[in-house]
């Protein structure tokens, strides 16, 4: 046996495990899933066969198709909103608070982050309510006379995400931010560039990976959570997400289940294209 | 511009904790409601949190499928990445591709998948099925963590081993490891982190033992309470003293 | 193999071999007034077993969770009164010995044999019922016009309102505003709905499910709750007291949930035992006043075990007008059942 064969048969024993692993509870699962979304549903149970109805229905239902419409738009504003308030965050902390400090400031931030994920949404429906505490504060300090209708409405879901991915925002835009070496920013500045054109010419390019990298990630988690909008949104329009577990949990209709969850896969697939270029998911 | 700065990191900081704070202060209610207005001090409804049978055995399962999960998925996840490191195998960009792919699919679909085989094959629903589910979500994870950490030093030093006579499980076992001891720690605490938090899969695939995120769930499907903010800062505080602890003793070290 | 191998692994073989060696256990698929432990706790106690709950919403759902198990997975079943023939037909249910049940001491209208009994076998009992009609906050909102439903959107409430988040009572409610009996709701009658429905959503600030009504309600998010009734105010009675519902002039609904040993059970004489201690006067005071919501119990005899104050607030001296003037659910075929579901998800996206 030589040397070379030795080595492939030792790297495939080392891969076979994940390998195996991913095909039998990741790839064949979702093939599975594939095959389930062209059956369809006689009464309650369910017809297998290649019948494309629950994908045509998605298309030319409007109510199924706001669905998507509704998960996009909340997912992009999401994602705008989150990028632009971290990115001066991620910059302020990298930056302008001394290198000594800098670690306590990222913990502080991930800190609240660290309690269930579940009760973080339940809390936002207790703080943005009609009698919660911003309302109250507000109230109280004479911004308004009448209470802020903020609970259960897109503002509420906007609001529960855009916290959830500052954060992961400012991470990833950290850690980006802190590989620059300071001589870019002078040399610009040296050769006679103002702040703003080192930031857009300069800076910003540099981040870009950090920035889609963490963009990517805001719009996978974001587009495809249930949590967030069921406990936030009250119910007055459904998410993709919801629509689906709606199938799931109401009508036990799982063929169109999860012809849903294949249509949230392939927008995931697009944005995953879209995005690609500047991607590193393995340097995360 | 100074003011600015440090005013709108103030602000950062009071958005990023404001609903923790709330949280928190509603937890000690004095009433059935944890709204405003505050009306007084008690303690009851951590007493009631800690003396919840049902909840109390959901945060043992959520450890036990964390843990479990997390090793799985952990030496999973450095065994390929070994492999991909140093043997060339053929189509191993496709490879990478594969085993990093559930990290870009939502787990909602992931969960379903598996609801969809378990249930054609027969297979009950239990906490096994959910730590599956956890097993897949975090491979990659641990997978990506590890590979990216292997570099050139490892490499000179598994030849090294090698070459004094020791066999591949003695290299993985007493060099390779060891050397990426602190990737490795990263890879398993952030898995454990996930499997800790995770909601749709433990809700889709598991029966009647249920992990902690499920069980509050349905707490909180059952009635706002303020009990349900005690579980809330409990985890909170639990998890802070954690992290806390790490960071003094483990990441400290591990810092160049 | 090596030592850090071995031991996780050892772990989990460990932790495999254990599970199993479990007392006797009784699997239930329930609502989710059934996991207070107040209530399963004395049953346990008693059998020296432990009963594993599971919680469904909607009875589609719960019928698709039994198509999927094996026999003998189910030990009992919680299910919607009107549905029982549905689960019937599909083979979920076992009969029951009617002799040995606890029917004799049911308030009449509560037997509902015609839905729990079919081809003269008894396949369900009932066990809690209550209605779905409006709830609101009497302080906020004049009682005088809950007695009519067109008040909900005649214009003066609107963004106060809540929609309980079940299609089938709501959609009852919305055919009786409408004149059409629940029993007459059909394919022809459903689009007739459409109009009016989407008129309430327009009125309406939200549409929530059991939680998040009562904390809208009772934090005063919303003063009306189409759907609402004793179920939501009771829970809430001891600290927002101003909450009140009433059966408007064009009636109301009347939900009923039944319990039955599911067919293949493994265990169908504990299931019974089960089912006889839900029905037993000290279950049923208990499943009345359970955590998740509340709601009158079948059996009259559970009269003697609550307390005054329980039984105020359960409004239980009214029952007699109430059950006169209640209709049960529409109980629609399975095409039905898919066409107001879809006209409900299209409200919902409205």
């Amino acid at each position: 046996m030589t040397l070379a064969t030795r080595e492939r048969r030792l790297g495939w024993g080392l891969m076979a495990p994940a390998l195996a692993w991913t095909l039998a509870f990741f790839v064949l699962p979702f093939a599975a899933m594939v095959a389930l979304s062209f059956a369809h549903m006689d009464g309650r149970s369910i017809v297998r066969g290649f019948d494309p109805g629950n994908y045509i229905r998605f298309f030319t239902d409007w109510t199924l198709f706001k669905a998507l419409v509704n998960s996009l738009e909340i997912t992009a504003v999401v994602t705008v909103v989150s990028l632009v308030l971290a990115y001066p965050l991620a910059a302020i902390i990298a930056f302008r608070v001394p290198a000594r400090w800098q670690r306590l400031a990222l913990l502080l931030a991930v800190l609240p982050f660290w309690t269930s994920y579940v009760v973080r949404s339940y809390s936002w429906l207790l703080v943005l309510g009609q009698n919660g505490v911003v309302n109250k504060a507000l109230l109280w300090a004479g911004v308004i006379a009448e209470p802020l209708a903020l609970s259960a409405s897109r503002t509420a879901t906007v609001i529960g995400f855009v916290h959830f991915f500052v954060m992961l925002l400012t991470l990833t835009i950290y850690a980006n931010l802190i590989q620059l070496s300071p001589n870019y920013a002078r040399a610009a500045q040296d050769l006679g560039a103002g702040r703003i054109a080192t930031f857009w010419h300069v800076i910003l390019p540099l981040t870009l990976p950090g920035v889609v990298t963490g963009a990517f990630l805001t719009f996978v988690l974001c587009i495809g959570d249930y949590i967030t909008p069921q406990i936030l949104g009250g119910n007055t329009e459904l998410t993709l997400p919801q629509l689906i577990m709606l199938q799931l949990g109401r009508s036990g209709n799982f063929p169109l289940a999860s012809a849903l969850s294949v249509v949230l896969m392939a927008v995931v697939t697009l944005a995953y294209a879209a995005s690609a270029r500047w991607l590193r998911l393995d340097r995360l | 511009m100074r003011v600015l700065i440090w005013a709108y990191m103030a602000a950062a900081y009071a958005f990023i904790f404001l609903p923790v704070l709330v949280l928190v202060v509603f937890s000690f209610q004095d009433g059935r409601l944890p709204v405003p207005p505050f009306q007084g001090f008690t303690l009851r409804w951590y007493g009631s949190v800690l003396g919840n049978a049902k909840l109390m055995s959901a945060l043992g399962n959520s450890l036990l499928v964390a843990v479990v999960s997390s090793s799985l998925a952990l030496i999973l996840g450095f065994l390929a990445a070994h492999a991909l490191a140093r043997v060339r195998l053929p189509g191993s960009v496709l490879l990478r591709g594969l085993l990093i792919a559930p990290m870009t699919v939502s787990y909602l679909i992931i969960a379903l998948g598996l609801l969809t085989v378990f249930n054609q094959t027969g297979v009950r629903l239990s906490l096994w099925t959910a730590g599956i589910g956890h097993v897949v979500i975090n491979l990659p994870l641990c997978f990506a963590i590890t590979y990216a950490a292997m570099g050139d030093q490892q490499r000179s030093a598994e030849r090294a081993a090698r070459d004094l006579g020791a066999s591949d499980w003695q290299v993985l076992v007493h060099v390779s490891a060891p050397m990426l001891a602190p990737a490795l720690a990263a890879a398993f605490f952030l898995s454990v982190t996930f499997s800790w938090d995770e909601f749709i899969i433990a809700f889709l695939l598991t029966r009647f033992d249920v992990t902690l995120p499920v069980e509050i769930w349905s707490m909180l499907r059952s009635g706002l309470s303020p009990a349900t903010n005690a579980v809330g800062a409990l985890v909170f505080l639990v998890s802070t003293a954690l992290v806390v602890v790490l960071e003094l003793t483990l990441f400290r070290k591990a810092k160049p | 193999m090596t030592r850090s191998l071995t031991a996780p692994l050892t772990a989990i073989a460990l932790v495999m071999l254990a599970s199993p060696l479990h007392a006797q256990e009784l699997n239930a698929l329930v609502w989710c007034d059934h996991t207070d432990p107040a209530l399963i706790a004395p049953f346990e106690a008693k059998f020296g077993v432990k009963v594993n709950l599971k919680e469904y919403e909607g009875t589609a759902a719960g019928l698709a969770i039994l198509d999927q198990s094996r026999p003998g997975d189910w030990d009992v079943l919680v299910i919607d009164a009107v549905d029982v023939p549905r689960a019937v037909e599909g083979g979920h249910l076992a009969e029951l010995p009617a002799d040995k049940l606890a029917t004799a001491d049911f308030f009449p209208e509560l037997v509902m044999a015609q839905n729990n009994v079919v081809d003269g076998k008894t396949y369900a009992v009932t066990e809690k019922f209550g209605y779905n009609t409006i709830a609101y906050d009497k302080t906020k909102v004049d009682p005088a016009d809950m007695a009519d439903m067109a008040a909900l959107t005649g214009g003066k409430y609107d963004g106060r309102i809540a929609i309980y988040d079940y299609y089938l009572p709501v959609l009852g409610l919305v055919a009786l505003g409408q004149g059409v009996a629940t029993a007459d709701l059909t394919a022809d009658t459903l689009p007739t709905l459409r109009e009016p429905l989407f008129a309430l959503r327009k009125a309406s600030k939200q549409v929530s499910d059991v939680v998040s009504a009562q904390t809208a309600l009772a934090t005063g998010e919303v003063d009306i709750m189409v759907g609402g009734g004793e179920w939501v105010t009771a829970v809430l009675a001891a600290d927002n007291p101003n909450l009140d519902w009433t059966i408007p002039a064009q009636g109301g609904l009347r939900w009923a949930q039944s319990i039955g040993v599911v067919a293949g059970s493994t265990q169908p004489d504990l299931a019974l035992e089960f089912v006889n201690y839900i029905t037993s006067p000290e279950g049923q005071a208990l499943l009345a006043t359970s955590s998740c919501y509340w709601g009158m119990p079948a059996n009259a005899k559970a009269g003697d075990v609550l307390t005054p104050e329980q039984k105020t607030a359960l409004r239980w001296d009214e029952q007699p007008e109430f059950l006169a003037r209640a209709q049960l659910y529409p109980i629609p075929d399975a095409a039905l059942d898919t066409a107001m579901q879809d006209l409900w998800t299209e409200m919902l996206q409205q």
